[in-house]
């Protein structure tokens, strides 16, 4: 009998394998995992591969793709080999992850309540000021215990020698934790065996964490205060996700019409009247939460939330404007942000980047278009980018247009190595794909870290994008103990 | 409770029971074939387009349809999504309600929903065709079990009401409109002196009547073996303690609505329970002699009428978000029963227009 890893050949200078090292060997926090999985029959592979397939078609763990065929559900591909990372390790990710948050969130509250950041130079003025993401009607509000992103999810990579870097930080409406949660319990029931012969540090909390997260920022202090999750509807892409949490919290899942202001309070319509709201953890962006001061055309948001904000009534999570320091071109510069307001080096790096607004780097862009990967520095979900080795030569002419056109929108980044791990890429073969790591940071009265997060996969052979939107799927993280 | 959640609740429920009455018509239907089938062919038009008067709209039938056969009203009124009232549609609309609520209703309801969601994905009309029966009980058997895992994990509070009272209304709504088509065709039909005049038959036509609401072992009891009109119209309506009559419905429908607003008889606190506390009365001291002689078609349309009156006060108390304030007196119209989206044909309506 052939068994699974017998055909697993990583060998690439390029990239890093998780699971394999360069001279051949397995790491050795992965022996009990190939053990495992060498012992199983095609046959016991497939039978597993159902028992998750119906765990997550019965769940309706699924998301919405946008554009291909209207209101298409998918289920959210899962990889069967879990990706294990050992404490020691983790440690550092969480040490580092710890310094970014604090410092990001030094960051907004600067930029929003004094700006001295902008005063002393460290960056310029204008890339902060003309983002789009930045709220001057947010300017001078300052929210509950000086905290503007409580929920984080920062996607990191690995390079070509295994270091950690942050590709991006994302501080508006990070998702995927649901799947996060929902991979371990299907990993749970389709291999027990394996999962107890590991030390595995649980993640199930999470929802709870989140929850007393959300308390602490109540905008009066309260026994219970009153928490709601607020969703775009059935139709957003993440919907699976906000209803799961508000039901994983035990709070009310409520969408733009269910809230209404008066006297710049905050209330849920209820079949007995209005009742107050004092924290909502918000899954709406910015520019659709309040028709009255965004777009006024979103039925997505309640008008007159802003005000209640402002005046003190009621908490967002995350705060309106934190969309600014996630702009890539702000991302570059988060080493000197940690570096100005904790007087630290980065224990995470940054991959490097070239903005497109800096004459030097823009010439640098434009002569290496075919090495690079050129993002538009406010768009998510893999849109709006070019993958330069990838890409034709007219495709590269077409995107150093948009790029002259509006240089204060581009960055660009080495083609990043992501690091691979072995995954299914058809019933019973592994190949390498390309994964990186999302691990969810909640920031109250105090950080928490869950241990792991979301790795997502590259399930197309030889793709470097892992986003869901883009066909990638996950696997269940394990942070053992070592 | 959220006036949204509520009011999803309220159409999963409904939607659902919706089901489950369509595939117990049909079921019946079929049966009653094999039944006749020595004496009129299967696929004869009579046997078939009431079931399109009771369940849907005979116009909107036509335009997509030739004729009345097992077929096409099988296809009508189980796969096809242009009918908002086939079992496809109703599941569908019941799942989709369930899902905007998914964080309030108890993971196993979901699943058993998204369940018989999929399961209808996968059948085809042939196999329904070959088997009516095994689709039909599975049907019943999804809508049942919907039902025990609500009672068993769904905290019995406000929304566990609503659920219930959208169930009763839905229920006590369809047995009204079978009540009302086969007591016209029983007695009206040109086909009872032509095709239908054997007393066996029409026996075996009021059994039908019974068996789709699963009462015939239930009146057996009662009636023992006397099958005539005015038993069955007997037990169908006024019956107390059967769970599918009306009086049986309108009942439980006035319990859930006490568990929300804490009415009590000769209490009611709104509207809504003073017309169900109305209607229940009726029914309470109604007799089957006094049905005859205000004629059953007239009786059966009050019914149909207040219950439509239920459900438009509900929306405007519960579910209507508390804006726009209206008052009862600004309401010319009844809305049509089954809501803004829901919408159902009404057969009574229809035949007068026609």
């Amino acid at each position: 009998m052939t068994r699974l890893f017998d055909h697993y050949l990583p060998q690439s200078d390029r990239f890093f394998d998780e699971v394999i090292a360069r001279e051949g060997a397995p790491r050795s926090h992965y022996d009990i995992m190939m053990q495992r999985f060498n012992q199983f029959s095609a046959a016991d592979i497939r039978a597993r591969r159902e028992l998750v397939n119906i765990f997550f078609r019965n769940q309706g763990i699924t998301f919405t793709v946008y554009g291909v065929d209207e209101g298409i559900e998918r289920i959210f591909p899962f990889d069967l080999i879990p990706r294990i990372i050992p404490g020691s390790e983790w440690e550092g990710i969480e040490r580092g992850l710890v310094q970014r948050i604090t410092a990001l969130n030094l960051f907004l509250s600067d930029i929003y309540l004094n700006q001295k950041i902008l005063r002393d130079k460290v960056i310029p003025a204008e890339l902060v000021l003309g983002s789009k993401h930045f709220r001057r009607e947010f300017v001078g509000v300052r929210p509950p215990l000086g905290i503007y992103i409580h929920v984080t999810g920062s996607d990191l990579i690995r390079d070509a020698a295994g270091r950690y870097l942050v590709l991006e930080d994302n501080l508006r409406t990070p998702s995927g934790v649901s799947y996060m949660l929902q991979n371990r319990i299907a990993m749970k029931r389709a291999f027990p065996v394996l999962f107890d012969r590991y030390t595995v540090r649980p993640v199930e909390n999470y929802p709870q964490q989140l929850l007393r997260t959300l308390q602490e920022i109540s905008p009066t202090p309260k026994l219970d205060p009153k928490v709601v999750v607020l969703t775009p509807g059935i139709y957003n892409s993440a919907y699976f996700e906000h209803s799961f949490l508000a039901r994983q919290m035990g709070v009310q899942l409520t969408e733009g019409r269910d809230l209404v202001v008066n006297n710049n309070k905050v209330y849920t319509r209820t079949t007995r009247g209005l009742k107050i709201v004092d924290v909502i953890y918000r899954r709406v962006d910015d520019e659709f939460i309040d028709p009255l001061v965004f777009r006024p055309d979103s039925v997505l948001g309640v008008a007159g939330l802003i005000n209640a904000y402002r005046k003190g009534n009621v908490t967002l999570a995350n705060a309106i404007g934190t969309g600014v320091a996630d702009d890539k071109v702000i991302y570059s510069f988060v080493p000197q942000i940690i570096k100005y307001y904790l007087g630290e080096d980065p224990i995470l790096d940054n991959v490097e980047t070239w903005l497109a607004g800096n004459p030097k780097h823009l010439k640098y862009i434009l002569e290496n278009l075919d090495k690079l990967v050129v993002k538009a520095a406010n768009e998510s979900g893999g849109y709006g980018m070019l993958v330069g080795p990838e890409s034709t030569p007219e495709q590269r002419e077409r995107f150093a247009e948009k790029i002259v056109e509006n240089p204060r929108n581009y960055i660009a980044q080495p083609t990043i190595s992501l690091s691979r791990h072995p995954s299914f890429f058809n019933e019973t073969e592994l190949a390498p794909c390309h994964i990186d790591l999302r691990p969810y940071v909640l920031y109250g009265k105090s950080v928490s870290i869950v241990p792991g997060g979301l790795t997502r996969v590259a399930l197309k052979r030889g793709s470097l994008v892992v986003n869901s939107s883009q066909g990638g799927g996950s696997k269940d993280t394990w942070v053992i103990d070592n | 409770m959220l006036s949204r959640v509520a009011e999803s609740l309220f159409w999963m429920s409904r939607y659902f029971e919706r089901a489950e009455n369509t595939a117990r018509f049909l079921d019946v239907n079929f049966n009653l074939l094999l039944d006749l089938d020595s004496i009129t062919p299967v696929d004869h038009p009579n046997y078939w387009k009431p079931l399109i008067m009771v369940m849907s709209d005979p116009e909107h039938f036509n335009s997509l349809y030739q004729e009345y056969d097992a077929h096409s009203v099988t296809d009508y009124l189980v796969f096809n999504r242009k009918n908002s009232n086939s079992i496809l549609s109703s599941i569908s609309m019941a799942r989709e309600n369930a899902r905007s609520i998914i964080e309030s209703i108890s993971s196993e309801m979901w699943e058993q929903l998204n369940n018989l969601y999929h399961f209808l994905q996968s059948v085809s009309p042939q196999q329904v065709h070959s088997d009516p029966y095994s689709f039909y009980k599975e049907i019943k058997n999804a809508s049942h079990l919907f039902q025990g895992i609500t009672d068993n994990t769904f905290s019995h509070n406000e929304g566990w009401a609503f659920v219930q009272i959208g169930k009763y209304l839905e229920r006590a709504d369809n047995a009204a409109r079978l009540i009302d088509v086969k007591y016209h065709m029983l007695t009206t039909s040109p086909a009872r002196h032509s095709d239908l005049v054997s007393g066996s038959v029409d026996i075996i036509q009021w059994m039908a009547v019974l068996k789709s609401c699963s009462a015939l072992e239930a009146f057996r009891k009662v009636y023992l073996s006397k099958i005539d009109p005015e038993n069955i119209l007997s037990f169908l309506i006024l019956d107390r303690s059967f769970p599918r009559s009306i009086a049986f419905s309108i009942c439980a429908a006035q319990e859930a609505l006490w568990r929300i607003s804490g009415s009590s008889p000769h209490r009611y606190a709104n509207n809504v329970d003073r017309l169900i506390g109305k209607m229940e009365a009726e029914m309470s001291y109604a007799t089957v002699e006094e049905i005859l002689q205000q004629g059953v078609r007239p009786f059966l349309e009050e019914i149909e009428q207040g219950l439509a009156r239920i459900g438009e006060q509900l929306h405007l108390l519960y579910f209507a978000y508390h804006t726009p304030k209206i008052e009862p007196a600004d309401i010319s119209e009844a809305l049509p029963f089954t809501g803004l989206d829901g919408r159902r044909a009404n057969w009574s309506q229809s035949q007068q227009q026609q």
